[in-house]
């Protein structure tokens, strides 16, 4: 026999992930009584800090932060609640050849750097940067606008389509030209325009195949590309960097935000029905049993999780499901994630230095970083992986015992679906060795300064984190599955065919990353809705 | 023909190249009582829609050996028919074998492919009629967009948005669910396409394969269901269907150049143009290998846009930054053609046999999985030529008995993928280890091919751009991908027929739509060097 838990809420949100918890402030600000239920011990979803090893404090999965809404950060104040970013500087990719590509936020010395490689490509660099942030200028606001329904004739929503089309026509042409590329071609074609070193081209085409399971030469990769440039700190564009005490440290700060403002958040309790009545959402069903009620359900778990699992079969239209299936899920990313006793010393750099600081991106060339998508096409883990990592002890100690270190390695490409016969639960430490390998044979001491491993599949994303075939976008962002197709042709504006159950995760507009985005559009629109209540 | 060297002769419109769609422009401009010279460097006009006698008593389309198919307006306008094109449209558009010994055919009429397919899977049979009903509606507007010349994104004329109206209406008429489906799938990719519609991957790989033919795309690459959706526009058979005209290519062209004439075009062929004079930004003359000079009020390229602007137009009269995009655009080749003579039919143990051929009178799909056409496409990414190449095979001679002696055969092959610039090597060096290639994989199909082969006739990507004048190899002038497409074809700001250089247009692939032997750019440029002529 069910509970009824006395309490009634204006809104339950499902799931306390970062985008879950920004929804929930946003709302709790505006006077809602709002309760926030997470299914793990700990808050965060994939931006979570856990100690997995004694002394050792892991950003298990999203591990740098640059997407962050500066309008969040500065609503929910999260500096005064702890937040605090420490920058990331520079990207270090060390090559076979025994040389290296390095570039920091000092122009001077990077434009010297990659003159080094070629004085062409030195002078196209500044250029580049320019043109990237005339595309972030109008790719910005869209960012932050609830799509339109272009196929309504809702006045209302074709002004917004107008709204876009006044910036594109306010583009010198120059900029719309490269607009449309960028919204159209592959991360590699886009570049080749612009560069001619090789492994300048590969690094910089990393990002925009990051979470999804395409290649550098893929159409549709150059967009992800710009999504990634869009990095914004401090007014600062496309820098990147750590929060002191892990990713979870932004979690943190912004469920102190939202507890401030009056929000409830519980862990361990975790949801297994949502509860629909006539057409309507009533409240949630906990695993446990016990029954809460509320006026408005907000679900920041992704669509299949939201409609496939915790709505009764039968409660939604065949077709909106069909359309939920059709969602491009496909993780293609793994985590591995290292404590060392010492730090890693590169063969092209040897010792200690700046270069450790930043990233550290495998990334060769555009061959090698092609060759590993070919290997995850046809359900193998990359036999030489694009790697992206990162040693947060170097800016921020506290993370781990003194003089002891962590590295965070992000692994691309790890698809989802093995081909047949292989599955991750097997192939997890082959995968594990498989990127200490790769990583030995630019660092061979590698393999002698690991004190503790913890590999992440994208199996492992989907059981423990609750990410759908692992994607850590919930859902990939590739250009049938953005705006106002996301996460389902006619559904992009958060609502949902069932009255009062909405969508505030990263499958919803403007998508993945420690961004909010998605958060505080829903809050806002859910407002709205409480006012055309009202 | 006046000996012009001494003073250059005036002609109010001249046209270089005499390929499907110069020939259309010609006819299109002389209707309307101009008296356009056609140009054509070979000793034929037909540019890739030509037959040749590669044998002796053996004639196949040397290129093209199926249409796009033609626009229907232009079909009816050329009276082409009437000029002696005689169309062939087996009822059995695709025949797709897969290496179990299985053989799947599709036909023109959907329900009995609808029959074939249920021998594969009841659930796809069913599907089949609907996807070609959501093909067919969204071809509809398409075809329509198509048809437009694409608006200048800047300032729209009035017929400009006239025409973006219509279009607009159209895409609303579609209704919520296909509009949307037409916005999601443009930039899908063709395997996710196919694999939400049916489960047989023998279907699956034939249908993807249209969304590929002649790209740089595998079917897992995002935009290449929009190839798919362009292709329909013109034919809603998933699969595409077997266009075919008796005598080849060739008649078609023929057909189109007697039309041309009869409206009062002159064809001079066998005379190439190497250089269009610019004098103040302007186009003034062009100038033929033999020095000749030909000065004209109009000057129109059926070559493609690098041709064009960057050989026959001395680039220094162009802004640096449209030099840059230009050469910017993608046109990398991928196909090459082997045409056989054969000493009989070859039996395809798919067919078990079956001797009368009927199954092989359309089109004959070789690339069974999307993996072994991804695979196929993998190789070219790295220079190298497929190993197990996607084939789309045609036996004219089974419609056509004229074009092979009697019991003989000639077989047509598109070959893909064979990228134009080969890593470490070329495509002389190449060109055997091709041919070797793909009669090994045909062989699989049809093990008695080898022996009755009298010979083969290898077109590499090189041979497309040195003999036939097509940058890259690129059979379309350019590839067919969302940034260089409608508006952005061949550049933004640069897709309505003009260049930066006045009097001097392109009515070629290499324009929007530019799909493949339709007819469309050059029915579309046209209308709007028509209306500049007017002026």
């Amino acid at each position: 026999m069910a509970v009824s838990t006395g309490t009634k809420y204006d809104v339950i949100v499902i799931g306390g992930g970062h985008n879950g918890l920004v929804n929930a402030a946003y709302l709790a600000r505006a006077g809602k009584k709002v309760l926030v239920l997470e299914r793990r011990y700990v808050l965060g979803g994939a931006a979570v800090t856990e100690e997995v090893f004694p002394g050792f404090k892991f950003s298990v999965c999203s591990y740098v932060v640059s997407l962050l809404r500066p309008e969040i950060i500065r609503d929910l104040n999260l500096p005064r609640h702890g937040l605090e970013i420490l920058p990331l500087d520079g990207t270090f990719t060390p090559m076979p050849s025994g040389d290296y590509l390095w570039r920091v936020n000092d122009h001077g010395k990077t434009h010297r750097e990659i003159a080094r490689h070629s004085k062409l490509d030195a002078e196209a660099y500044d250029e580049f940067g320019k043109a990237m942030q005339a595309m972030c200028r109008f790719v910005k606001p869209i960012l932050s606008m609830v799509p339109p329904d272009p196929a309504t004739l809702n006045p209302k929503e074709l002004m917004k389509l107008l709204f876009i089309g006044r910036r594109f026509q306010g583009m010198t042409s120059e900029d719309k030209y490269n607009q449309v590329q960028l919204m159209t071609m592959s991360a590699i074609d886009f570049l080749d325009q612009w560069f001619e070193t090789d492994v300048l081209k590969a690094t910089m085409s990393a990002s925009g195949i990051i979470g999804t399971l395409l290649g550098v030469r893929s159409p549709g990769t150059a967009y992800v590309l710009l999504h990634h440039y869009m990095g914004e700190i401090d007014g600062a564009f496309r820098s990147w960097g750590f929060a002191r005490g892990g990713t979870g440290a932004i979690s943190n700060a912004i469920a102190d935000a939202a507890r401030e403002a009056g929000a409830e958040i519980r862990t361990e309790a975790g949801i297994a029905k949502i509860i629909v009545k006539n057409g309507k959402a009533k409240g949630v069903v906990l695993a446990n049993g016990d029954e809460i009620y509320a006026d408005i359900i907000s679900s920041s778990v992704d669509p299949r999780l939201t409609f496939t699992k915790f709505i009764e079969d039968g409660t939604l239209p065949a077709e909106f499901l069909e359309e939920v299936r059709r969602y491009k899920f496909r993780g293609s990313s793994g985590k591995v994630n290292l404590a060392l006793d010492a730090l890693p010393n590169f063969k092209c750099m040897p010792g200690p230095g700046a270069h450790l600081r930043g990233a550290i991106s495998i990334s060769p060339s555009v061959e090698y970083m092609e060759k590993a998508y070919d290997d995850a096409k046809y359900g193998n883990f990359s036999r030489r992986p694009y790697i992206d990592m990162v040693i947060p002890t170097l800016t921020d100690p506290s993370v781990a015992p003194p003089g002891k270190h962590i590295m965070s390695c992000f692994v691309q490409y790890a698809p989802y679906k093995l081909r047949p016969g292989l599955n991750w639960d097997d192939q997890k430490e082959a995968f594990g060795d498989n990127v200490i390998n790769t990583i030995a044979e630019y660092a061979p001491n590698i393999k002698d300064i690991i004190l503790h491993r913890q590999v992440v599949t994208p199996l492992d994303l989907e059981r423990d984190f609750g990410l759908s075939e692992g994607n850590i976008f919930q859902g990939e962002l590739s250009l049938e599955q953005l705006f106002f197709l996301r996460p389902v042709p006619g559904w992009a504006q958060f609502r949902t065919p069932i009255k009062n159950l909405y969508m505030c995760g990263s499958a919803t507009h403007p998508g993945g990353g420690i961004m909010g985005g998605p958060g505080r559009l829903a809050a806002l629109e859910i407002l709205k809705d409480f006012k055309g209540a009202a | 023909m006046p000996e012009g060297k001494t003073m250059p002769q005036t002609r109010d419109v001249v046209i270089i190249g005499g390929g499907h769609n110069g020939l259309v422009t010609a006819f299109y401009l002389a209707k309307a009582g101009f008296k356009p010279l056609v140009i054509e460097r070979r000793p034929q006009p037909g540019g890739a829609a030509i037959t040749e006698e590669f044998h002796p008593g053996f004639r196949c389309s040397i290129l093209a050996h199926a249409a796009g198919p033609l626009r229907p307006d232009v079909v009816r306008d050329m009276q082409l028919e009437k000029h002696g094109l005689k169309l062939i449209t087996p009822d059995v558009a695709v025949t797709s074998l897969s290496p179990d010994v299985r053989a799947l055919i599709l036909y023109n009429d959907a329900n009995k492919s609808a029959q074939e397919i249920s021998k594969f899977s009841q659930k796809d049979a069913a599907k089949y009629p609907e996807f070609q009903e959501s093909l067919a509606k969204m071809g509809k507007v398409i075809g329509e967009a198509l048809t437009l010349a694409p608006p200048n994104i800047d300032n729209p004329s009035s017929s400009d948005l006239w025409g973006m109206l219509k279009t607009g209406r159209a895409v609303r008429n579609l209704g919520k669910k296909d509009m949307y489906r037409l916005l999601r799938w443009g930039p899908m990719a063709v395997a996710d396409l196919v694999s939400e519609y049916f489960e047989t991957e023998l279907l699956r790989a034939t249908i993807a394969a249209r969304g590929i033919f002649g790209t740089f795309l595998g079917p897992w690459s995002a935009g290449s269901s929009l190839v798919l959706l362009i292709r329909a526009a013109g034919d809603a058979h998933p699969a595409g269907s077997a266009w075919f005209a008796a005598g080849g290519m060739g008649s078609l062209t023929q057909a189109m150049a007697s039309a041309a004439q009869q409206a009062g075009a002159e064809i001079r062929s066998g005379a190439e143009v190497i250089e269009v004079r610019v004098k103040d930004g302007t186009a003034t003359s062009v100038v033929l290998s033999t020095g000749e000079e030909i000065s004209a009020k109009a000057i129109i390229s059926n070559a493609d846009p690098k041709r064009t602007l960057l050989k026959l137009v001395d680039p220094t009269h162009l802004a640096p930054d449209f030099v840059m995009k230009l050469q910017h655009y993608r046109m990398p080749g991928t196909v090459a053609k082997v045409n056989l003579a054969l000493s009989g039919l070859p039996r395809f143990t798919a067919l078990n046999g079956a001797s009368d051929g009927n199954a092989l009178t359309g089109r004959i799909h070789i690339g069974p999985e999307i993996d072994y056409l991804e695979r196929a496409f993998d190789e070219s990414k790295y220079g190298n030529f497929s190993r197990q190449p996607y084939l789309e095979v045609a036996i004219p001679s089974l419609t056509d008995p004229s074009l092979a002696p009697a019991g003989k055969h000639v077989m047509s092959i598109y070959v893909q993928y064979a990228p134009y610039k080969l890593k470490n090597s070329d495509w002389e060096t190449q060109r055997n280890a091709l041919g070797q290639t793909v009669v090994q994989t045909l062989a699989q199909y049809a093990p008695n091919l080898p022996e009755m082969i009298l010979t083969h006739q290898i077109i590499t990507p090189q041979d497309l751009e040195d003999t036939y004048g097509l940058t890259g190899g690129h059979i379309f002038h350019g590839e067919l991908s969302l940034d260089q497409f409608f508006t952005m074809r061949p550049l933004l700001d640069w897709a309505r027929y003009r260049t930066p250089i006045q009097n001097l247009y392109l009515c070629g692939s290499g324009t929007h739509p530019g799909a493949g032997l339709t007819g469309g750019s050059g029915a579309n440029a046209a209308r709007e060097i028509l209306k500049e002529l007017k002026r």
